[in-house]
């Protein structure tokens, strides 16, 4: 049986979620299950950001708070994982706003058709 | 001690861009404010002072910078102002049409304001940011044309625009992960040599790529100029160069004393080459006015890169001042295709005869296309020369190809100059009218193409500042 620390596993998995969003950005033809895999893709940076401070990965740079350092993860990617999910859902609303702009004169999902260019 | 007002210089434009998105309803009382700011974005790069500016005031402790910096020196203040100026003669050129007023000048000033973040900040994040509102602002200014084709070209812009900032967000995930930092100036001292550090790098080149319009990125971009009004396109293309010429110098600042440097060298050489090369080709195939600017933007981009991408300090600040010439020379093209395209759509081969309906624009339009193809003493001679002079040394083949596609590239600007000023018109014009302000702004421009010409040793100067990698 294969052990694996808690923080492989959880490169493992947002490696795989970054391969399946990649997979459905590029191959899959409809667009709301495009930006569906937009966001499994986007999940799986999070979850490396998240992932890269716990266990004290990261090289903590504040001399002066030893203490603090010692005892908790990395707060800083916390943060920035906070504000890529409210750009990312404010990017994806505007992609879902435009698809139903594009349903309602084609009436298909279907990006081969929607996004031909003429 | 003088408080320092460099955030205003971002905060102000998102502060009215917030303002006026309330004021949707009074159409007259937008067109008057739009007038006034456009005068305060001039005066808005002096306001700042020089130097780091840490916010919260957590400044550096022990060596390490805590929180997010700006930095501000006389070169990024250049750079801002040719970004003010250019957005600001494209506000008033806006205002003399009939559409959504509010929404385009909302949108415009998100866009200033992100992009004087990615070049004041001293911090990746914050430049993630940034990077991800202007790809929003830029799909945006396409959808307000309000065709079918620009809600399909802003749409593709952000499906790659999501994949691109993810891909770059992660190559900051690495970054983070052998520094520690956030902070430009402290992840150069912290950064280690190693095979993770060549992935994150590769990942920031992609984003660059995506939003700068270099290949493979190239289609979208273009797609993008040409559905977008005259001037829309003419801040777009602005935008995605600056954008360009901030994120460079910061992946060469962050890389540049490690092993595998001289490999992404090359990478960012072959990409501006094959974007130079694409850009010609295809701009020489179209025969839509609007595309062919927009190629030739791509293909400008690809002498820009060349330049920052040899990293020896002059090339730099050839490179630099190439972006700041052909961003004025393409926005009045720019400018230029927008008067055309009012007449009779931006076909070349519908087109023709128009010199002795619009003497005096087809006369600014061609010192535009002096300055574009290099003809002294226009700005674009001056960048140009210093280009291919510091390169010639060291890539004496690339300088050739350099030579060879600007002589492209007065092949295809003079295609498009005869077959719309010079050519035989097929038809006659009922009524010839086009919006004069974008004539005053095309004249502007053309103008001060000839000044950074005529003036580069000073700008070239102040520009200096910012090579001192």
């Amino acid at each position: 049986m294969i052990v694996m620390d808690f923080q492989t596993a959880s490169f493992l998995t947002a490696g795989i979620l970054i391969v399946i969003g990649l997979y459905g950005v590029f191959f899959v033809d409809n667009i709301i299950k495009k930006i569906i895999a937009l966001e499994i893709l986007g999940s799986g940076v999070n979850l490396t950001l998240i992932s890269i401070c716990y266990n004290k990965y990261i090289p903590i740079k504040l001399p002066n708070m030893v203490n603090f350092a010692q005892y908790s993860a990395y707060p800083l990617t916390q943060a920035l994982v906070l504000t890529n999910i409210v750009i990312e859902a404010s990017m994806l609303a505007i992609m879902l706003g435009v698809s139903i702009i594009l349903y309602k004169k084609y009436k298909t999902l279907k990006c081969s058709v929607i996004l031909k260019e003429d | 001690m003088a408080m320092n007002l460099l955030p205003v210089i971002v905060l102000f434009p998102i502060t009215m861009a917030l303002i006026l998105n309330l004021l949707h309803e009074n159409e007259k009382l937008v067109k008057y404010l739009t007038y006034i700011l456009s005068l305060i974005l001039i005066f808005l790069p002096f306001i700042g002072s020089f130097g780091y500016y840490y916010f919260g005031g957590h400044g550096v402790i022990n060596g390490y910078t805590t929180g997010i910096a700006y930095f501000y020196n006389v070169g990024k203040q250049v750079l801002l102002l040719i970004l003010s100026f250019i957005v600001s003669i494209s506000l008033i050129t806006g205002m003399g049409e009939k559409f959504k007023n509010n929404m385009f000048v909302v949108l415009t000033l998100m866009g200033y304001a992100g992009i004087s973040a990615i070049i004041l900040s001293d911090d990746l994040f914050n430049l993630y940011v940034f990077f991800e509102i202007v790809s929003m602002v830029q799909a945006g200014l396409v959808f307000l044309s309000g065709t079918e084709e620009s809600y399909k070209a802003g749409l593709r812009y952000l499906l790659i625009g999501v994949v691109a900032g993810s891909l770059m967000l992660l190559g900051i995930t690495i970054i983070i992960a052998i520094t520690g930092s956030l902070n430009i100036s402290d992840i150069k001292y912290y950064i280690l040599d190693s095979p993770l550090a060549y992935v994150g790098s590769i990942l920031l080149i992609i984003g660059l790529a995506y939003s700068s319009g270099i290949p493979p990125f190239h289609n979208i971009k273009v797609d993008l100029y040409s559905r977008a009004k005259g001037f829309i396109s003419a801040v777009l293309q602005t935008y995605s160069k600056f954008i360009f010429v901030a994120l460079s110098i910061i992946i060469i600042k962050i890389f540049s004393g490690l092993s595998f440097f001289s490999s992404l060298k090359g990478i960012l050489i072959a990409l501006s080459v094959i974007s130079m090369v694409f850009g010609t080709v295809l701009a020489i195939l179209e025969d839509d006015y609007k595309r062919l600017l927009a190629y030739s933007s791509i293909s400008h981009l690809g002498f820009v890169g060349i330049g920052i991408a040899l990293s020896s300090p002059l090339a730099i600040l050839a490179g630099i001042f190439h972006a700041i010439n052909s961003v004025v020379f393409k926005s009045g093209l720019f400018l230029s295709a927008y008067i055309v395209s009012n007449i009779r759509g931006p076909k070349l081969l519908n087109l023709g005869g128009l010199i002795k309906y619009i003497p005096f624009t087809a006369f600014f339009t061609l010192l535009l296309i002096f300055s574009a193809v290099g003809v002294p003493p226009f700005g674009g001679y001056v960048s140009k020369l210093l280009l291919i002079r510091e390169i010639m040394p060291q890539f004496p083949e690339i300088a050739g190809l350099m030579i060879l596609i600007s002589v492209g590239s007065f092949v295809y600007l003079m295609k498009a100059f005869y077959l719309i000023f010079l050519a035989p018109n097929k038809e006659d014009y009922n009524d010839i009218r086009y919006p004069k302000v974008a004539y005053y702004s095309l004249v502007i421009l053309s103008l001060l193409s000839l000044i950074l010409g005529i003036f580069s040793n000073i700008i070239l100067n102040k520009l200096f500042t910012l090579v001192k990698i």
